[in-house]
């Protein structure tokens, strides 16, 4: 994996996620982060940080992203969600619009 | 453009039993319970059902967000949330909707949105909705916009609660039969109200009517058949922001209720139809600068009214169905230069009133029903190059009055049902390419006729209901690629003519009943049409064993199949795999 077409996603505790970019611009937000022109820091160094989202949060948003590339290509199984994961994890979508 | 001249037309024609329908302007909403009725409205059909975002996503093939996801999780795990309201108020919406909409919403599960300061309540004809709800729903506070409580069984003690939601905006109480004079009080006050909608209320009488002059930013009105509220509109005449006003069928509604509209300078839209409104009446509306719609169907108004619309500068959208207009005096009409939309359905006029119409030449929708209109009136129409939309039906419109429309180039629709027009005449309209809605239910018109339309490529809705169409015909629909609905229902057809409809890729709404020699070979050939929204193959040889054809049409919502060898339990069985969608279906 060439490191231009990685990105780390950093959760509130320090844990780092590598993902495929592609993944990660499954959500809105990451990829306007990541493309928007300008000199964000984020661009220059492919590292996210969200300071108001757990390891395990991300963790499972760093899923969805693998599984929604996976419908993309067609197939269609179930997203596991804890329910107690919902919740925070419902405000984490909504932040990163995915 | 408006919505009953047009939505009437599209669903008009048809057998006289049928015709009957359409003397209620609600026919349309009452689609479910017609027995061998036509598709109805299309636009009915493919609109009034909402969806819920994530359902949205997955007819398109999209992928369902993560949002979506837990929404859908959290409708399904409810009992694990006691509350919502440290959520950001647009998420707890979408919760809100997303439990409604999958009816899943209870009294007890509502508790968990109090203090969400959500925005919008749609809970219209949501099942168990009573006074015990408006607690929660007050407590939404100043945040809350609308609300709508439509079929509830709320009393006038319920929206006592509604007092301290001063931001309302919208408020829909329709078909609340335990709200009444005291109820309508306590809304009194809300006065940033725009929208307020009382339809078929009983109790409402003119002295509670009185609540509503505090309500100074009323800009939508909707009173429809509440008959008690004679006297009361005098309460309105200080709501100069009023823009529309609905009244219709309120038969108590009479001519000194007209005189308080006066004052309303700013109403563009007035319904009174089927009220005891008479020309004397109307001659109070002339100084209303922005009256822009009038429905006058059904009132006892005669052509000498039109003096006084004539002073209606803005006046675009005239509906004069069922009144009692006659040529005479009928030449005012020439007066009413801005008309875009007519209806002059079910009065006794004829050609000599059609001549009066030459110089409406703005007019896009003309509405002739059931008149004593023949060939040579339609000369008159000739110039009528904006005519979008023309109803012919029961008329004595034949074959040599369709040369004089032949010119039409922005012609869509045009309804000649129960006319005398014939094979032959049809030709004159084959050159009209503008042409989407066709209404050729009528005994005379075979597959001799059809042969010659085939170059309206355009074609989107095509009634046939009693033609005398056969399989020979049905060679000809192959042309019509981009039909949505087709009806041919005069028994002719057999499978080998369905084999032709199979192609029809864009079909939504598809009657073939009365169609006796149709059998369960139909529902195999028609398993490719997966757009289709209603089917109706009443008395045919469909059998139970047919129906796992029928497994594709997942967009099915319609399906009627009385007088088969079905039962409403088969259906029902079949449904509850098959179609989620099926949501209205016969025998029942």
């Amino acid at each position: 994996m060439k490191k231009e077409d990685t990105v780390k996603l950093i959760s509130s505790d320090g844990f780092e996620f590598v993902v495929d970019k592609e993944a990660a611009m499954v959500s809105q937000t990451i990829r306007n982060m990541l493309t928007s022109p300008g000199s964000f820091a984020e661009r220059q160094h492919g590292e996210v940080t969200f300071p108001e989202i757990s390891t395990t949060i991300l963790e499972k948003i760093c899923q969805y992203f693998y599984w929604h590339l996976e419908f993309a290509s067609g197939k269609d199984r179930e997203f596991p969600i804890e329910p107690e994961l919902t919740l925070e994890l419902m405000m984490a979508a909504n932040y990163l619009h995915t | 453009m408006t919505y009953f001249d047009y939505g009437n037309i599209s669903s008009m024609g048809g057998a006289c039993s049928r015709k009957q329908e359409r003397n209620n302007e609600d026919g349309l909403c009452r689609g479910f319970s017609r027995k061998f009725c036509k598709c109805g409205s299309l636009k009915w059909w493919t609109s009034s059902f909402s969806y819920s975002s994530m359902d949205l996503r997955i007819q398109k093939g999209e992928c369902p967000s993560l949002l979506d996801l837990c929404i859908q999780k959290i409708s399904e795990d409810l009992d694990r949330h006691n509350t919502f309201s440290m959520l950001p108020r647009d998420i707890s919406q979408q919760i809100f909707n997303n439990l409604v909409y999958s009816q899943r919403l209870t009294r007890g599960s509502l508790e968990t949105f109090r203090d969400c300061a959500l925005q919008d309540l749609y809970l219209g004809e949501y099942a168990g909705v009573d006074d015990s709800w408006m607690d929660v729903i007050s407590s939404q506070g100043s945040s809350l916009l609308s609300v709508d409580l439509s079929g509830s069984d709320v009393t006038d003690f319920g929206l006592t609660y509604l007092k301290d939601c001063q931001s309302l905006i919208s408020l829909n109480l329709n078909y609340c039969d335990q709200i009444s004079d005291h109820g309508v009080e306590c809304i009194s006050g809300l006065s940033n109200l725009t929208n307020l909608s009382f339809r078929r209320n009983d109790s409402l009488s003119s002295q509670g009517m009185s609540a509503f002059s505090g309500l100074v930013n009323l800009a939508k009105l909707d009173l429809e058949r509440c008959p008690g509220i004679h006297g009361g509109i005098v309460h309105l005449q200080g709501l100069t922001k009023l823009k529309s006003l609905n009244m219709k069928w309120c038969n108590c509604i009479t001519d000194s209720d007209m005189k308080p509209l006066s004052e309303l300078a700013s109403l563009t839209s007035l319904e009174i139809s089927c009220s005891k409104v008479t020309d004397f009446g109307i001659s109070f509306l002339r100084g209303l600068q922005k009256l822009a719609l009038l429905n006058l169907e059904g009132c006892l108004v005669t052509s000498a009214c039109l003096d006084s619309l004539a002073e209606l500068p803005a006046l675009s959208n005239l509906n004069l169905n069922r009144c009692n207009l006659s040529d005479n005096g009928c030449e005012k009409f020439s007066r009413l230069e801005n008309l875009k939309v007519l209806n002059l359905g079910f009065n006794d006029i004829g050609d000599t009133c059609l001549a009066h119409l030459k110089g409406l030449t703005k007019l896009e929708s003309l509405n002739l029903d059931s008149c004593k209109i023949g060939d040579e009136g339609l000369v008159n129409l000739t110039g009528h190059k904006h005519l979008i939309c023309l109803e012919l039906s029961d008329t004595e419109v034949g074959n040599n009055g369709l040369e004089h429309l032949s010119g039409l180039s922005s012609l869509e629709k045009i309804n000649l049902s129960f006319t005398v027009v014939s094979d032959s005449g049809l030709r004159k309209l084959c050159g009209i390419s503008s042409l989407k809605s066709l209404n050729l239910d009528a005994y005379q018109i075979t597959d001799a006729g059809l042969a010659t339309l085939t170059s309206l490529t355009g074609l989107t809705d095509l009634d046939l209901f009693g033609a005398r169409i056969t399989d020979v015909g049905t060679n000809y629909l192959k042309k019509f690629k981009n039909l949505r609905s087709l009806e041919i229902c005069s028994g002719g057809l057999t499978d080998a003519g369905v084999k032709n409809i199979k192609e029809l890729s864009s079909l939504m709404c598809l009657n073939l009943s009365q169609n006796s020699h149709l059998t369960d070979k139909t529902l195999e050939l028609i398993a490719g049409l997966t757009g289709l929204i209603s089917l109706n193959l009443s008395k045919s040889r469909i059998t139970t064993a047919g129906l796992q054809h029928l497994k594709t049409l997942k967009n099915l919502r319609s399906l009627t199949l009385e007088s088969c060898k079905v039962t409403s339990n088969d259906i029902k069985k079949f449904r509850s795999i098959h179609l989620p969608n099926l949501v209205s279906f016969r025998p029942e």
